[in-house]
């Protein structure tokens, strides 16, 4: 029989770069200000609900910052909320779409930014689901005893990927302006640590799942082959980088016609975590779903009532409309806020919940909200609690 | 202490005499009963006892422990050709624990400790009195009474330690990997003191030796005691 601890989360940090940009400030800084782009633009935040989002661009559309900063930002948050310094961390378990750099990883960029001591790394590479398998990661780590403090973070900087100089020339469909007016940039992180917060209520982690149907799913989001299949010879590495470029292969897209295979199969596997039992519906108090968009939270959340007749619209948290859709941070980020303004009450339940598009997975977690330890009654010297002579 | 070739058969040391084994067991329940009362001891018991108590206990430790194998080889070099076997017992069972304190680092670590923190620190003043005593003995000819205190020490691992464990594990939410020290001692002192009973049966241990064994027990348990009472002294 084997032991293991528990995992809980017990600081929260965030990273919005520069100040939010509403629907008429996105222009001055990505470009496509012409008749046609401006109604494509238009017609997708009318979907998407996003009403402002964050970019680590300045005015004139150029970087302000690095994605490991921003993460680093967020770290650094979250490591003041807990009250503790990145020294004290023996693990660091990032998540993003793609770091400033092909190589090396996104976390030895990170830590070697964040600094601290020794520690061990993972880069989790994927789109929005990377940010539960990172903290799966971090999570088993804790529970297995191996570490006792790990930091998680979720951070992207697509915007300058989505600028105008990327366009020009290139036929881009709908398949690359959804994403180009949805995303934005941002991160958000978590400590994990095997005690509870020792004077502030924690969350606990009960368990995360994560499964991929790629086996019976085409590519829906890509960058870096020219169709949905990667094929030999032809990925953006194989070739010459300015005819890839010309190809269109450094556009991000998404097949947007598949996205309702990637809600009914989200559902599916919701409703197969509540056949199971590892979701109990007559317990589950907050739902803080990651989703692209403002049509996918009806679809969801009229399948979540389905199967929780009492989950009535304020136990449903998500901040895409002010925050915009960051990717692997939205959800850390959706969960920083949700913990900060006191939504959860000890003794309550929360699911996370990450659909991604890129080809079919979908990440879950479970967290039980636990109230701070009770301060320790037999801690007088002990020299005063009669040693025998 | 010279090892005896005409002991007499045990049912007849049993009429007049008590066993060295019956003395160690009546030491043993001294020691228990003490260490009942040890602070750290009762709030484990309690369900009352903290991190910081098993962090603290794991750093007194190991600056005891990293003495462990030094004190058995130094009796080692003292035992001559005619304890042989109390020699080659040692030399194996030093061997054996010279690593052990490594066990403690890593448990330290992974509750959060810090290495540097734990390696700078400095016996308490029970380790001082227990090291001091254990090379004391180990310094004489022939140091036979130490079997006393391997049956406390490596009863306390035997027969405690993975007790310890499991309540630790159970107030605090530990993982193995947590209370490796405690948990692997279950097993290796239980092999050890298997054979410190073969021993004390063997018929190598004449009344002299006896004495000196249940002595040095006596003595090892009050100062293991009090290493536990006295933590960060």
């Amino acid at each position: 029989m084997s032991t293991t601890a528990t995992a809980y989360l017990t600081g929260f940090g965030r990273y919005l770069p520069g100040d939010p940009v509403d629907n008429d400030g996105i222009a001055a800084r990505l470009g496509g200000d012409d008749p046609v782009t401006e109604r494509i633009r238009r017609r997708v935040l009318e979907a998407n609900g996003i009403r402002q989002r964050h970019y680590a661009l300045d005015e004139h559309g150029e970087p302000t910052e690095l994605n490991e900063e921003l993460a680093v930002k967020a770290l650094q948050a979250a490591l003041e909320d807990r009250g503790i310094a990145a020294s004290d961390l023996r693990m660091l378990a990032c998540a993003t779409t793609m770091g400033d750099v092909l190589v090396p990883g996104f976390a030895s960029m990170v830590h070697g930014r964040l600094g601290g001591g020794p520690m061990q790394l993972l880069s989790a590479s994927g789109v929005c689901a990377s940010s539960l398998a990172a903290l799966d990661a971090a999570v088993s780590k804790i529970r297995l005893g191996d570490h006792p403090r790990a930091a998680v973070v979720g951070s992207e900087l697509a915007s300058r990927s989505l600028r105008q100089r990327r366009f020009d020339g290139i036929r881009a469909g709908m398949d690359s302006h959804f994403l180009r007016w949805m995303l934005s940039d941002g991160a958000g992180a978590a400590i994990v640590e095997f005690q509870p917060h020792p004077t502030k209520p924690s969350l606990r982690v009960d368990w995360v799942r994560h499964v991929s149907l790629a086996h019976e799913h085409d590519v829906c989001m890509r960058a870096g082959m020219s169709g949905p299949e990667a094929v030999v010879g032809s990925t953006w590495q194989d070739g010459d980088i300015a005819d890839a470029e010309a190809r269109g292969m450094f556009l991000l897209r998404q097949d947007i016609g598949m996205l309702d295979d990637l809600a009914t199969a989200g559902i599916r596997q919701f409703e197969e975590l509540v056949d199971i039992g590892l979701v109990d519906v007559r317990h589950l108090d907050h739902v803080v779903c990651h989703y692209s968009t403002n049509v996918f939270r009806d679809v969801a959340f009229d399948a979540l009532r389905r199967r929780i007749p009492t989950l009535d619209t304020d136990r449903w948290f998500s901040n895409l409309e002010t925050r915009g859709n960051t990717g692997s941070a939205s959800i850390f980020i959706a969960l920083e806020e949700a913990w900060r303004t006191g939504r959860f009450a000890p003794g309550e339940t929360v699911l996370l919940a990450v659909p991604e598009s890129g080809r079919f997975s979908f990440a879950f977690a479970h967290l039980t909200v636990v109230s701070p330890p009770p301060p320790p009654a037999g801690m007088a010297p002990p020299v005063q609690q009669g040693a025998p002579t | 202490m010279t090892t005896s070739t005409t002991t007499a058969p045990a049912d007849v040391l049993t009429a007049g005499a008590r066993t060295v084994s019956e003395r160690l067991a009546d030491v043993w329940t001294d020691f228990e009963e003490r260490l009942a009362h040890v602070p750290v001891l009762s709030r484990l018991t309690e369900g009352t006892v903290t991190l910081e108590d098993y962090r603290r206990l794991l750093f007194n430790l190991r600056q005891q422990v990293v003495d462990g194998s030094p004190w058995i080889s130094r009796a080692a070099s003292n035992f001559d050709i005619d304890h042989f076997e109390l020699r080659a017992a040692a030399i194996r069972h030093a061997e054996e624990e010279h690593r052990d304190y490594l066990m403690i680092e890593r448990d330290y670590v992974a509750i959060g400790g810090s290495l540097e923190e734990l390696r700078a620190g400095r016996k308490n003043v029970g380790s001082e009195a227990l090291s001091g005593y254990m090379f004391h003995c180990a310094d004489q000819p022939n140091p036979v009474g130490l079997l006393g205190a391997m049956f406390i020490i490596e009863g306390l691992g035997a027969r405690r330690a993975a007790g310890w464990a499991a309540r630790f594990q159970e107030v605090l939410g530990l993982a193995d990997s947590q209370v490796h020290f405690m948990r692997y001692h279950q097993e290796a002192d239980a092999q050890h003191t298997g054979g410190l009973d073969a021993i004390l049966t063997s018929g190598m241990i004449d009344d002299t030796a006896a004495d000196e064994i249940v002595r040095c027990a006596e003595v090892v348990a009050r100062l293991y005691a009090l290493q536990l009472e006295e933590l960060d002294r």
